[in-house]
């Protein structure tokens, strides 16, 4: 089963998640992509709570902030996957230490398409970030843009596709696994 | 009458094609630099033809056809912009869509290309 999250920041999405990736589990391997690449200490440290938090939960850290679809030469592509989160994924494919790539978002999407397609069990976590009153920056619209392309394409590919509202799921797609 | 909302890039218009038959060439997107083409069966981006209004000072009006399809972004989930015209355009935009949705039909929100029913 593959199963979209997306919606607010700090709406509950992650926690979702992962109720979701581990009910899909059962007693395969249960992964977890991470796709933060540590920039400075904060990072660092951010990175470690989050490894702290999923401590005793059970899942297998594969560390891919690039070229996703890499990181199943290292696991069972019958366990279940969480990838968390789109928008960090699509952020480190813009802007790599190669410079500001325009195209990411399409490069981004095939990626993720071909990830959803080959895991058995994959729940991905995305930001809703199109809903503000801005005239933005190219740079910015571009990546808007784009992260709304992976969105539209992993909602094509998934069972279920949910909008978290203060903790609620709201399913445009689909049921959910628990 | 038929409006569909929901934010930027999700895929309003490829849902008004699916649900309503709507053809490419059949599609006006407004424009920040005039009025929509009332005329029109598609009229799309309702938000930029408020952003016109209220750096003119006029107010939007409701002159699309009874059988128009509408899109418009929703806008209003960010931080209150500081820009004023920003701001006034935000709220002027709420007001817009409240009066194209109670006069629509059908009304829409489409996220992530999937579409739910409001109306």
């Amino acid at each position: 089963m593959k199963i979209l999250f997306s919606g607010g920041c700090k709406n509950g999405k992650s926690t979702l998640a992962e109720r979701s990736v581990k009910a899909l589990a059962g007693d395969g391997p249960l992964y977890y992509i991470a796709t933060m690449i540590p920039h400075d200490d904060e990072d660092r440290a951010r990175i470690r709570r989050h490894v702290e938090s999923r401590a005793g939960m059970g899942f297998i850290t594969l560390e891919q902030g690039t070229n996703v679809t890499r990181c199943l030469d290292r696991a069972d592509e019958n366990g279940a996957f969480l990838l968390d989160s789109v928008t960090a994924l699509l952020s480190n494919e813009m802007w790599s230490e190669n410079g500001y790539d325009p195209d990411a978002g399409e490069r981004a999407a095939a990626e993720l398409t071909e990830l959803a397609r080959r895991a058995r069990h994959i729940v991905f976590v995305s930001d809703f970030i199109y809903s503000d009153a801005g005239h933005y920056d190219e740079f910015t619209e571009t990546y808007r843009r784009a992260l709304a392309l992976c969105d539209r394409v992993l909602a094509r590919e998934c069972d279920t596709v949910v909008e978290v509202v203060s903790s609620n799921p709201v399913i445009y797609k689909g049921g959910l696994p628990f | 009458m038929v409006f569909i909302t929901g934010g930027a890039y999700q895929g309003k218009e490829a849902f008004a094609a699916e649900k309503y038959g709507v053809g490419e060439d059949e599609i006006r997107a407004c424009t920040e630099d005039g009025e929509p083409d009332w005329s029109s069966r598609c009229v799309t981006h309702l938000e930029r033809y408020v952003w016109y209004c209220v750096k003119n000072g006029l107010t939007p009006e409701d002159r699309f056809r009874d059988d128009a399809v509408l899109t418009g972004d929703d806008i209003f989930c960010g931080v209150v912009p500081i820009d004023v015209t920003e701001r006034a355009w935000r709220e002027e935009t709420g007001r817009f869509y409240s009066r194209v949705s109670s006069r629509a039909d059908k009304v829409w929100r489409v996220f992530c290309g999937l579409p739910l029913e409001l109306k």
